[in-house]
């Protein structure tokens, strides 16, 4: 006879180890302009829980931020919200969230949706390259090009930044 | 790393958030986990490839006998223009994908075009809808099952967000390779002109107003093996 207490509380022990990426997933959320990253976070456990057999047994990161993409999509879409860019490169939404650092915020926004999402998945939300690679449904190597040219780009968003924007308490440090 | 890095590291928002972590944490475990849904195994994925490629090959092949020389009605064309590259095919399906939703927690398969065959430039498209629209009706015989009415609403919204915007329907006696009126935004799936879309409408609609009788049955013989 199957002990089914047994059963629950290895899926329970199980379940607590993905749980520990709530605070990524709603940092995830918010950075892409959320209007309820909590929510998105919770739903998207609510989901792992639902399907914890079928979650990817060695590494379910890339499996989260996959679904919190997908409800931020269809969020987007429910909202009627219009997508701050072209819908070709609708590889995610986009972030709209406020750095902290004006100079950092323009530079990204002036960065290629496929570039700033690449960029963001592994500065902001702590993803290994291979991880953001799986997110973006793209090969290890092409996602490597990817960041590549992403963080070139942003370096010179960014140089050209820095006279734009006085009173930023970092921009000193930039310049060259 | 260098300085602009670095402070991009160090300008990631501080979302502190509300909510209540142990409360969540007790609340989602007390609900039932679907042991009806496994994950989509490799079976179950052939299965899908199999029943998509059999979809395709019977869309093309059924539209030969109503095949009209110099096809033309409200724009609607003989598109003579192939596919015959796999990375082609694969771009135009990927291309799609971007522009179509799948259920929470669904995957968008890979897909290739097998060896030595050639299809229209619309077919990849038709493939990346008919899985989106499979994936939501399998999303909404579960939300139905499991009692989850807000689910079952975005898969209703879905579908019909679906049927509105990815799906046309080919004027009566169309040739297999028919192509809609220029401008028709991709990606989309070509449905004949023989009752199919009233009868999907009707399943949907049969299926918000409690008689999802139907939508199971179709879910079961489009759906992956794990879905049904």
């Amino acid at each position: 006879m199957i002990d089914t207490r047994t059963q629950a509380e290895i899926a329970e022990a199980r379940f607590a180890e993905v749980f520990q990426n709530l605070g990524s997933l709603v940092r995830y959320a918010a950075a892409r302009g959320s209007r309820d990253p909590e929510g998105i976070a919770a739903e998207v456990m609510t989901i792992a829980w639902r399907r914890l057999p079928s979650l990817p047994a060695d590494d379910p990161r890339p499996w989260l931020f996959v679904t919190a993409r997908n409800l931020l999509m269809a969020e987007r879409r429910r909202t009627g919200r219009q997508a701050p860019f072209d819908e070709r490169h609708a590889e995610a939404p986009a972030p709209e969230a406020e750095s902290g650092d004006p100079a950092v915020t323009a530079a990204l926004m002036e960065l290629r949706p496929a570039d700033r999402d690449a960029l963001l998945l592994v500065s902001w939300d702590d993803l290994t390259p291979a991880q953001a690679a799986r997110v973006a449904g793209i090969s290890p190597v092409a996602f490597r090009v990817r960041l590549y040219r992403a963080r070139r780009r942003f370096e010179q968003a960014l140089s050209a930044q820095q006279g734009g924007i006085n009173g930023s308490p970092t921009v000193g440090m930039e310049s060259t | 790393m260098s300085r602009s890095m670095d402070r991009l590291f160090r300008a990631r928002p501080d979302t502190a958030d509300a909510i209540d972590r142990d409360a969540l944490f007790a609340q989602i475990v007390a609900t039932p986990q679907d042991h009806e849904q496994p994950q989509i195994n490799r079976s179950g994925r052939r299965r899908l490839l199999i029943g998509c490629i059999a979809l395709a090959v019977l869309c093309l092949t059924a539209g030969t006998a109503f095949a009209v020389t110099g096809f033309n009605l409200f724009g609607w064309h003989t598109d003579t223009t192939i596919v015959n590259s796999p990375r082609e095919w694969q771009r135009l399906y990927r291309d799609a994908t971007r522009r179509l939703t799948l259920p929470p927690g669904e995957h968008w398969p890979d897909r290739t075009l097998p060896p030595d065959t050639v299809t229209s430039r619309t077919q990849p498209g038709g493939t990346a809808v008919a899985i989106s629209q499979t994936a939501w009706e399998c999303y909404w015989v579960a939300a139905i099952r499991s009692g989850n009415t807000a689910a079952a609403g975005q898969a209703h919204v879905a579908l019909d967000d679906l049927l509105a915007h990815h799906v046309v329907v080919a004027p009566p006696g169309s040739p297999e390779n028919v192509a809609p009126p220029a401008g028709t935004k991709p990606p989309f799936a070509i449905f004949a002109s023989d009752g199919g879309i009233q009868y999907t409408r009707k399943m949907y609609r049969d299926a918000a107003h409690g008689h999802p009788a139907t939508l199971i049955q179709s879910c079961r013989a489009n759906g992956p093996v794990g879905t049904r």
